[in-house]
Order: structure tokens, then C-alpha cells, then sequence
């Protein structure tokens, strides 16, 4: 996925030279080859986040289209007044990159874990919000980002999951991207980044009956797409590795209040910081969205909720 | 632009600060005092600085005001209606409701680069467009005026480092150091020391000046902008909050308080007093 988007962005700025990559001293390996391929393209603002969301706007103001990168801590939840303020009300065509989303930095503690960063940018109007799950929806959701003539938040969570998709991507900005569809399913799963390849394990291991969708872009979402879903099933259980308050699963419930009401079933990160430190599994247990604890949440939904 | 009345095009300060006070008049707006003490800044910079192509607030190459203090955004406006950017009717309707002028900086204006007000905004984004002109290789020219309590803000610093770093010595920084905040002096709430050390310890080639003298100003913008140093510009423009009222000025009171018949009477009787 790490090289997807760095592929990506390598491309872009080879294509575009108003693409300008800007980083908060972060990315050290990362931007190896964007430096030796487009080093006039690429600007290291310092450790001060703040200021570099400003230039960025600045810049954009200019006729420039900067992608700018910090870990999902920092971009955006350090710096969402610059976004709101700064970008997001003039609409220009910043694209903010907040890596490492989520429990990547698992053993780094709070200050390094971002389980708030959707919540704190969707009520931003104008700005798009991407949650790419697998290197094709990275691809993909670099192609939408470059795109769009307004701003767009991407997060990139936990990179090297593996697939979800078996191929390269096409496909509107907006879209549900369906991994297993079937007529007559009960229960749809709707997940988004890191989560999705937990989606596709439950359906192989758990709910082989089940529908599965990713949603690579939280917003905009293709309302309609969305509600087909609701209608189409009866139980729905969203899955992110984010507050189950803001995200995805809120989103979710949004579209079916309004439009198909159904049960839901928010798998998520509840109200609460990590307590401890560990790796990533052990993170996803502590907050129970490994997949033996959702399982077990899944077992009492279901049964909770009888045909 | 059809006017439909006489252009100003002179930026008196007398007449300026008449503007003003109608606007805070018409609008029952507070901030003059804010207004007050840039009143000179702006009227050199628009007179004899700031390149608009047949006087046009967005023609492309333009150089760039930013007014990261948007507490001071009236006495902008004054100078947009001597450009014929505004009308009379946005003195006259200022904070009507469904009207386009605000109480602070909106970038939605012609005129106005930025959204301002919550402060240190401004200084980036300019930071920003110096980086962006030096990367097209354009000549053109970034002016960020910022209040002296807005220079508590981080970003301010963060800026200051990276337009140093970088020899941005296409931007101008322009500190309105009149002493005052919201809650009192500057020196109360969190003391500054010498403004003017600290921009020359982060690299910027900085003159200090009394901010209400036309000539003082003209003559420190234009050595800054004749120096050959690859550094960033700053002034520290030594000024008065509420200049031109004699009571209004240093009086922080004039930060919140709206006219009323008398005060708006006298305070018209002295800006035209003063007029030359």
C-alpha cells in the first residue's frame, strides 16, 4: 500500500509540476524516490504543522496543488482550524495525507494513535474524505485526490494488511466498492481502510452468507448506492478502526434513518483511549475489534435481532 | 466598474478614518480602535506599494496584502472604497443582515486574501504565496500585516522560521505594535520584550518605525525592498490603538466599544480636524 502511494504520488508530480508534496519532517523513507525524482517538488516545512497547512493554502492560492503529509495525529486533528479556515472555506485544492491512522502506533501511546481524525473532518464543508483499504483503493483514491478541485483529507491506516481487491480499481468518487454481493443476504458488512480485510475474513470465516462493501470515500458517499444496501438487507454492521461516534458507522446510521431504517451494528473504538502498550493485534483486542471479539458482538446482534 | 461616485484615490488618513467611523456608525460594529492604528500602514502600501492591474482586487500577478490582524479589516474596507471595490452602499449598510462585508477579514472579498481573525492565520498563507511566487519565479510581492497580540500565536514562529529558511525576500512582515490586546497591554498579558530582536534573531532584515509617518513608512518599505540580503522583510510599525480620536486612542476600551450619537459627533469633528 506504502508503495502505492508512493507510486502514485511519484507519478503525479512527474506529470504535474504544480504537484507539490510538503511534510511535517515526517515520511523519512517514504519519500526516498520523490525527493531523488522530483526534488524541486518537494518541501520540508519542519516540525510545525500549523504553518505548513497555512502555506499550503497559500500555495494552492497560487495555482499549486500541494499534498500534504503528516501522521493522522497531526494532519489533521493538530491543524483543523488551518483546514477549515485556511482550505477547506476557500475550497482549494489542498490534499491532506494523515498516515498511520488508527493503532499503527501501537506501542507509541496516545499521541501517536488517531481514532478521531473522520469525526473531526466531516462536518468540515467542502472537504472530501477518503479511507483507502488496500493498495488498488490507495491507487484509486489518489487518482480522486489529485481530481478533485477542492480539498480532500486521506486517511491511510494500517498498510500492509494485504488485498482486499484482486485488481486495479475504476470507479466514480463516492462509490461502494461491493467485494461479495449476493441477492437475498441478511446481513451487509460495510467497512472502510484496515478494516475491510477484517470484513472479508469474517465473511470467510463467520458470515459466509453475508454482503461485504468497502467505502474507500466517506464523503461525499453515494447516498443512493447506500441506501440500496440498507434496503437490500436486514441487519447492517459497520466496521472501522475509528470512534464508533463520527465515522463510518455514524454515517451509516445517517443514511438509514433516513432513507431505509435498519438495525446497526457499530463495530468500532468506543469512548476510550488505549491503555496499553503492544502490538497492533494486541491494541485491536484490547479494543475489541479483533476479529474474535467482534465475532462474539456479531453472535449477540444477531441474536438480538431475530428474522 | 460603473463608480457612481468620485474616487478618492489619494488614501487620506483623515478621510479614511471618516470611513471608518461611518462604517462603525452604519454598522454598530465595534474594533475601531483596531482599525485606527493601521490606518498610515495601508494608506502607503495602497498608494505607492500594491501592484492591481487596471485596478483589478484578483488580476492575476497581483501582489498580495494579507490582512492576518482582521480585527483591522475597516480600515481595508476604507481603502477598497477609495479603489471603488466597495460602494457607498457598503458603508451605509455595513452588518445588514445578508451582506457580504464582515466584522472580520473574509477571503471571499475581492481585496481581502485571507480569512482572519482567528489569528496567526494569515502570516502562513502569505508565507505560503512568497514561497509560491519564488517557485513560479514571479516578482511579485507578499505583505503580512499582523497585530503585535496576534504575534502570541505559534504559527507566527513557525512562519518566521521557514520564510527565513527559505530566503523568501518577496514577503514583508508588518507588526502593528500598538501595545494593546483583548484584555489589556501586551506587556500585562504575555510581555514581548523587543519585537524587533526577536525578527532580526529569526533571520529577518527588520527597521522599526513610528507607524502614523506616511514618509517614515515609504522610506522603510522601499530600503527593505531595495536591500540585496535574501532575507524576509519585517517592520515593526510603532502605533497607537485608536489613533486619531483623542479619546479613543490608547484607551483599549475602543476595542469593544460601539458609538453612540455624541461619541460618533465627536470623533467625526476631530478625524476632520485633522484633515491637511
Amino acid at each position: 500500500m506504502r508503495a502505492a502511494f508512493s507510486d502514485s504520488l511519484v507519478a503525479l508530480a512527474k506529470k504535474d509540476p504544480k504537484v507539490l508534496l510538503l511534510t511535517g519532517d515526517h515520511g523519512y523513507a517514504l519519500f526516498d524516490a520523490f525527493r531523488k525524482e522530483c526534488p524541486a517538488q518537494y518541501i520540508n516545512a519542519g516540525i510545525a504543522e500549523q504553518n505548513m497547512v497555512g502555506m499550503a493554502a497559500g500555495l494552492a492560492r497560487m495555482g499549486f496543488k500541494p499534498f500534504v503529509y503528516g501522521l493522522a495525529a497531526f494532519i489533521p486533528v493538530r491543524v483543523v482550524e488551518q483546514i477549515k479556515l485556511d482550505i477547506a472555506h476557500d475550497n482549494l485544492p489542498v490534499v491532506l495525507l494523515g498516515d498511520g491512522a488508527g493503532f499503527v502506533y501501537s506501542h507509541l501511546g496516545t499521541s501517536h494513535q488517531s481514532t478521531e481524525d473522520i469525526a473531526c473532518t466531516r462536518a468540515i464543508p467542502n472537504l472530501t474524505v477518503l479511507s483507502p483499504a488496500d493498495r488498488f483503493e490507495q491507487t484509486l483514491c489518489m487518482q480522486w485526490a489529485y481530481e478533485c478541485t477542492g480539498p480532500v483529507y486521506m486517511r491511510m491506516g494500517k498498510s500492509d494488511r494485504g488485498d482486499v481487491h484482486r485488481e486495479p480499481l475504476q470507479a466514480p468518487l463516492g462509490a461502494l466498492l461491493p467485494l461479495h454481493e449476493q441477492a437475498g443476504a441478511d446481513i451487509a458488512l460495510i467497512a472502510t481502510g484496515s478494516m475491510v480485510k477484517t470484513a472479508r475474513e469474517l465473511l470467510e470465516k463467520t458470515l459466509p452468507g453475508a454482503s461485504v462493501y468497502s467505502v474507500p470515500a466517506i464523503k461525499p458517499i453515494n447516498t443512493q448506492a447506500l441506501a440500496d444496501v440498507c434496503n437490500q438487507h436486514r441487519l447492517l454492521i459497520t466496521l472501522e478502526e475509528h470512534h464508533t461516534d463520527g465515522g463510518l458507522g455514524s454515517l451509516v446510521c445517517e443514511v438509514s434513518s433516513t432513507h431505509a431504517p435498519r438495525r446497526v451494528l457499530r463495530i468500532g473504538v468506543q469512548d476510550r483511549f488505549s491503555h496499553g502498550c503492544g502490538t497492533y493485534a494486541y491494541l485491536l483486542k484490547e479494543h475489541g475489534i479483533d476479529v474474535d471479539s467482534i465475532e462474539k458482538q456479531i453472535t449477540a446482534f444477531v441474536q438480538a435481532n431475530p428474522k | 466598474m460603473g463608480l457612481g461616485f468620485k474616487l478618492h484615490t489619494q488614501y487620506k488618513p483623515a478621510h479614511l478614518r471618516k470611513t471608518v467611523l461611518d462604517m462603525a456608525w452604519h454598522g454598530k460594529t465595534v474594533h475601531i480602535g483596531c482599525a485606527f492604528s493601521i490606518i498610515e500602514l495601508l494608506a502607503v502600501l495602497h498608494r505607492s506599494f500594491l501592484r492591481y492591474t487596471d485596478n483589478n482586487p484578483l488580476a492575476e500577478g497581483r501582489d498580495y496584502l494579507v490582512l492576518s490582524k482582521g480585527h483591522g479589516v475597516m480600515a481595508q474596507y476604507a481603502c477598497m472604497l477609495e479603489r471603488g471595490w466597495i460602494g457607498p452602499e457598503h458603508v451605509t449598510g455595513y452588518f445588514a443582515d445578508g451582506s457580504d462585508l464582515k466584522g472580520l477579514s473574509d477571503s471571499r472579498i475581492p481585496g481581502l486574501e485571507v480569512t482572519s481573525g482567528s489569528l496567526g492565520h494569515g502570516f502562513s498563507v502569505g508565507v505560503g504565496m512568497a514561497m509560491g511566487a519564488k517557485l513560479k519565479n514571479t516578482d511579485q510581492k507578499v505583505y503580512a500585516l499582523v497585530g503585535d497580540g496576534e504575534i502570541n500565536e505559534g504559527p507566527i514562529w513557525e512562519g518566521a522560521l521557514f520564510a527565513a529558511h527559505h530566503q523568501l525576500n518577496n514577503f514583508m512582515l508588518i507588526v502593528d505594535e500598538n501595545g494593546f490586546q483583548a484584555m489589556g497591554t501586551t506587556q500585562e498579558v504575555l510581555a514581548l520584550g523587543s519585537i524587533a530582536d526577536k525578527l532580526t534573531a529569526f533571520g529577518f532584515e527588520t527597521r522599526t518605525i513610528d507607524g502614523h509617518d506616511e514618509v517614515n513608512i515609504e522610506q522603510a518599505v522601499r530600503e527593505l525592498w531595495a536591500s540585496d540580503s535574501t532575507q524576509p522583510k519585517a517592520i515593526v510599525a510603532k502605533t497607537v490603538k485608536g489613533k486619531g480620536v483623542s479619546f479613543m486612542e490608547h484607551n483599549n476600551m475602543w476595542h469593544y466599544t460601539r458609538l453612540n450619537e455624541d461619541t460618533y459627533a465627536q470623533a467625526c469633528a476631530e478625524v476632520a480636524g485633522a484633515q491637511p
